[in-house]
């Protein structure tokens, strides 16, 4: 793919679309001297690029012709590193993994009974743990420690840095994963905000961002009530339900100071009446963390019977006449104000949030708290969108759109677009836990993808983006295998194309597929690692991977090969080198492939050995033994015939008396005899030995012959 | 198969790291407040391998210990083998790596872990492909390397270990491998590799091993690689090995070709316990006894030992007792080591790019 030259000299390749907004630009340092001629653009690994580029031809003779430079791709998402990444992809592996055996054993379990309620229970309470444990993964959103002394003006307290991933993995655990409490998911999504609503605040005013300015204000402020934000930052607090943040914040009021309370008597009493009000505020949730304000209710008819007296207490408070003796204005104003918002005055609400998600969250606290089911939910979020219209939008914000609409496509969409496919193909699991419609439309065969369903394509597209990496690669598997269709073939070639130079990375390969039972993949592997060794010099290594993978083909040719350096080598001083091979290939012929003969040559030349140092005759009778048992075999080469005949002249000339029974005798003439015959086909490879070699065996074997038959 | 379950349940601290980890080490410390730790790591992003000496900080008040990076090192490519060793005042490195050459490394711990002075043999024909193994003799004035190319060389230090020499013990020719090796006394060293087949060496007469362990001794069954040896300095007789398909065996020199089988391939005969099925990437003795003392057990019985493996497990063996599993990891662990000096706590490397320190109590 020969692309547009760029200005030579560490130009940059720009693909230019002047309708993308984010066009990015990757600088190329080449480093070439002479222009550029020619560009060939391919993919590397993982999302890099492989960018080669060619000089045109120089007059200059050292320059280099051309370079190769890798480029790679923006990891997407800049609040989580790659490294990150990868952490995330392992820890999500085991709570995967866990909840697959866990939904094979129910589902072949209610196969067999008719009743499959007994399991519904347990059904969710692994769900529920494979969420937490996927949610662990994505970082600890609450505060580390708690400071010891509380600083009175440290309004919000510091925690991790939130991420997006984790809100929204946390969005999907609220609605998919925690069905029985679907009673309390308004106070849910408070307390959701109040985690997450700072990420809004890099492309949208926040609350949270309001909160921080003031916060950096605040220690250089005296009297805080004269400091009209103040009051606008309780306020918007107050309508998103921060009620520990607004109460503390109250506190900060003049009135408290001691030297003031006795002349602002009647504003302290109010101020503290409000704070009071604010920290009884009734609340529909079942559980309340502790040191969190507002009074929990866990039936509805008691939230009920509280609520109303609540507000008919604020009502009451914003009739009283004391508003009257209170000389400061804006401590009036501002209290008032926030009486409003307690009772959902809409107008208010609508001036004290910013964007549409903390409209709405504050509708849910103050105007419909009895907001129940997802289709009520969605009118209501709808109808706030158009309260507060958004100039551009955030992917958290889809994702709500998409799943208070019960709109799995769209949820899916917003998973990918925004999260990536390691979001979606864990978001899966939870967005089929409870659905039977989301069920059907993800599990449903579909022709246009090749005959798979939805969430196993994007499995399949989760595993291509492990297997890039050399790291994360040994994890595909476990993703692979719970595709039905392509998951097997898929795992056969990736395991295929794993590199095999280094032994650990290969018995690594080895042992996922003994896992997985691919006995030939591993058969394969290891063929083409005892190829590679053997073809490095590492003949050890190749000869025993060959054995591991019972490649008797390749065993007998790298064996012609091995014999021609024996004929060489395999002397006398240089057997210890040949012993080791030796001893690898053991006396397990069937393994053993042609090098069989290597084994039977050892110990002929051993015995051999013996009768030169001057042993008796029993040596010699077992030198002969072995010579036979070597001529015998048929795995012994024809061009070894002679040097072994040639070896054993003393033996076929022993003094005393012949070694060698006519039989054996008649046996090693008809080997020569075939040897005669070998020697006249164009192949054939002469052994090293004197001329005359071949005429004093022949003379030997015939003495050897008439001794024999005078014996017998 | 039933794990007899740790009396006292160990404390185990897993630290992501955002790089692999290729091997890791305890330094011996030099003061008695500081522990220290080598950590080979290499950078996939990158392609960038480097050697880093951290500073294993308990953290008593916090929930996890940590690791504060004092120094790094960059050798010219992977780490395929670690080792360490205490000569007369500070800790020793030894690196041998992936292109074939071998690092000699001295961090000066009392100084911020800088590491010192550095030598290195890469030259040609030292090693023909990746040094497989390495071991410093303790001292540290001498190391052994070997290869599948067949290849030992000994090492030497010359003058203020800022020089190498190296001489050539043995040419295999590539016809045998050596995956693993171990010192055994100042002038003896045990090599393992293919076929579960042992060497042992002796310089004092050279030409070639001077006792071998035949290879393929589990007839008929699969047999594999020994990825690591170790020999106890108080039983220099028995080499202690293992390997793949979780293979750990000892052969006593005195007994010379039957080997003790301790976990898994056997000679079919005893049910032996099997731990692992995978690869046993490391083993070494464990010199963290509870009850009985060295002195006590006869000299035929194996003394503790630690192995870890590719399929997560981190566990004590016993002869003739079950296993002591103590970690059960979902990913390898790739290598561990026991703190020589506080041997309740043990540094592993785990595949998915963590380090887990563990602290038997």
């Amino acid at each position: 793919m020969p692309g547009v030259s760029s200005a030579s000299g560490g130009g940059a390749l720009v693909p230019i679309s002047p309708e993308s907004q984010a066009a990015a630009v990757y600088p190329l340092h080449h480093g070439l001297k002479s222009p550029i001629s020619r560009l060939s653009i391919s993919w590397s690994r993982g999302n890099s690029l492989r960018v080669s580029v060619f000089a045109a031809p120089s007059s200059v003779e050292d320059d280099a012709g051309g370079t190769v430079v890798e480029v790679k791709l923006g990891g997407g998402d800049g609040e989580i590193s790659d490294a990150h990444w990868r952490r995330i992809a392992y820890g999500s592996v085991s709570p995967f993994a866990l909840l697959q055996s866990r939904k094979n054993a129910i589902s072949s379990l209610s196969k067999m009974s008719t009743n499959s309620s007994p399991y519904e229970a347990d059904w969710w309470d692994y769900i529920m743990e494979y969420s937490k444990d996927i949610n662990a993964l994505l970082g600890n959103q609450k505060p580390a420690s708690v400071p010891v002394i509380d600083d009175p003006k440290s309004v919000i307290v510091k925690g991790e840095e939130p991420t997006n991933l984790k809100a929204a993995w946390e969005l999907l655990e609220m609605f998919y994963a925690e069905k029985p409490s679907h009673l309390c998911l308004p106070e849910r999504l408070v307390d959701w905000l109040a985690d997450f609503d700072s990420l809004f605040s890099g492309t949208h005013p926040t609350v949270h961002s309001k909160l921080v300015d003031f916060q950096k204000e605040l220690v250089n402020l005296q009297v805080v009530e004269d400091n009209p934000k103040y009051w606008e930052v309780m306020s918007s607090a107050l309508a998103v339900g921060w009620l520990d943040i607004v109460v503390k914040m109250l506190r900060l009021h003049g009135s408290y100071q001691l030297d003031q309370l006795s002349n602002r008597e009647t504003e302290n009493g109010l101020v503290e009446a409000v704070a009071v009000l604010i920290s009884k505020m009734p609340r529909m949730r079942l559980d309340q963390e502790a040191g969190k304000l507002g009074e929990c209710f866990k039936a509805k008819p008691d939230f009920v019977k509280a609520r109303e007296k609540w507000r008919a207490q604020i009502n009451k408070l914003d009739s009283s006449a004391f508003w009257f003796q209170c000389a400061h204005l804006q401590t009036r104003e501002g209290l008032r104000s926030m009486l409003q918002i307690m009772l959902g005055n809409a107008n208010s609400l609508c001036s004290a949030t910013c964007h549409w998600i903390e409209l709405y969250i504050s509708h849910l606290l103050y105007i419909r708290p009895f907001t129940v089911g997802l289709e009520s939910m969605y009118s209501l979020a709808q109808k706030i969108i158009q309260l507060k219209p958004m100039a551009s939008s955030h992917r958290l914000m889809g994702l709500i759109i998409g799943i208070l609409g019960e709109n799995t496509e769209v949820v899916l969409a917003e998973c990918l677009k925004g999260f990536g496919p390691w979001m979606v193909v864990h978001a899966i699991e939870l967005l089929t836990a409870g659905s039977d419609h989301a069920e059907m439309l993800l599990l449903e065969e579909r022709p246009n993808l090749g005959g798979i369903n939805i969430e196993e394509l994007h499995r399949l597209v989760y595993a291509q983006v492990l297997s890039s990496h050399p790291l994360t690669w040994q994890i595909a598997p476990i993703y692979l295998i719970s595709c039905m269709k392509h998951g097997m073939v898929l795992l056969q070639i990736l395991l295929s194309k794993q590199p095999v130079q280094h032994n650990q990375l290969l018995l690594k390969s080895i042992e996922i597929c003994r896992l997985y039972e691919l006995h030939s993949i591993t058969a394969n592997i290891m063929k083409i690692a005892g190829v590679h060794h053997w073809k490095h010099g590492r003949k050890g290594s190749g000869v025993f991977w060959l054995q591991q993978a019972r490649d008797e083909y390749r065993l007998n040719r790298i064996a012609q090969q091995l014999f021609d350096s024996v004929g060489k080598t395999i002397s006398d001083e240089s057997f210890k080198q040949w012993e080791g091979l030796i001893q690898l290939l053991g006396s397990d012929s069937k393994t053993a492939g042609g090098l069989e003969f290597l084994h039977k040559y050892r110990d002929f030349k051993k015995s051999l050995q013996h009768v030169f140092d001057g042993k008796t005759t029993d040596a010699a009778r077992q030198a002969v033994e072995s010579l036979i048992s070597l001529m015998k075999n048929p795995s012994t080469p024809q061009r070894f015939y002679l040097p072994l005949l040639f070896d054993s002249l003393k033996l076929l000339n022993w003094k005393d008396r012949p070694l060698l029974n006519v039989s054996q005798t008649n046996l090693l003439l008809t080997k020569l005899q075939d040897l005669s015959l070998a020697r006249l086909r164009p192949d054939f490879i002469e052994s090293e030995l004197p001329p005359q070699a071949l005429n004093s065996v022949r003379l030997a074997l015939a003495t050897n012959l008439g001794r024999a038959i005078l014996e017998e | 198969m039933a794990f007899a379950a740790p009396e006292n349940p160990s404390r185990v601290h897993r630290i992501p790291q955002s790089k692999y980890i290729d091997a890791v080490r305890w330094l011996l410390p030099v003061s008695a407040l500081d522990r220290f730790a080598a950590v080979a790591y290499y950078d996939t992003d990158t392609n960038s391998p480097s050697i880093e000496i951290t500073c294993v900080d308990p953290n008593p008040q916090g929930s996890s210990p940590t690791l504060i990076p004092q120094s790094s090192w960059t050798p010219s490519s992977r780490i395929s083998s670690l080792r360490t060793a205490h000569s007369t005042h500070q800790p020793i490195l030894a690196a041998a790596t992936f292109s074939g050459s071998i690092h000699i490394l001295a961090p000066d711990l009392i100084n911020g872990g800088t590491v010192e002075s550095e030598a290195t043999v890469s030259e040609l024909g030292f090693h023909s492909g990746p040094v497989s193994a390495v071991d410093l003799r303790e001292g540290g004035t001498e190391c052994v390397s070997v290869g599948e190319d067949g290849r030992v060389n000994l090492v030497s230090f010359v003058g203020d270990s800022s020089k190498l020499s190296y001489r050539r013990i043995f040419d295999a020719n590539g016809l045998v491998g050596y995956t693993a090796v171990k010192w055994a006394s100042p002038s003896e060293f045990a090599t393992g590799g293919y076929g579960f087949g042992l060497q042992w060496w002796d310089q004092r007469r050279p030409g070639g091993p001077v006792s071998q362990f035949k290879g393929n001794w589990c007839q008929g069954k699969t047999s594999g690689i020994v990825h690591s040896i170790d020999i106890h300095p108080s039983r220099k007789h028995t080499c202690l090995a293992g390997g793949s398909s979780g293979t750990v065996f000892a052969w006593d020199l005195r007994a010379q070709q039957q080997p003790i089988v301790l976990s898994g391939a056997g000679t079919g005969e005893a049910p032996i316990s099997l731990l692992s099925e995978s690869e046993v990437w490391e083993v070494q003795y464990d010199c963290y006894t509870r009850s009985s003392n060295i002195g006590n057990i006869s000299s035929t019985r194996i003394l503790p030992i630690m192995i870890c493996s590719e399929d997560g497990i981190l566990a004590v063996i016993e002869q003739g007792e079950e296993p002591l599993e103590l970690l059960a990891e979902p990913c390898a662990i790739n290598s561990f080591d026991i703190d020589q000096q506080n041997p309740s706590d043990v540094i592993c490397s785990l595949e998915w790019e963590s380090i887990a320190i563990l602290t038997r109590s």
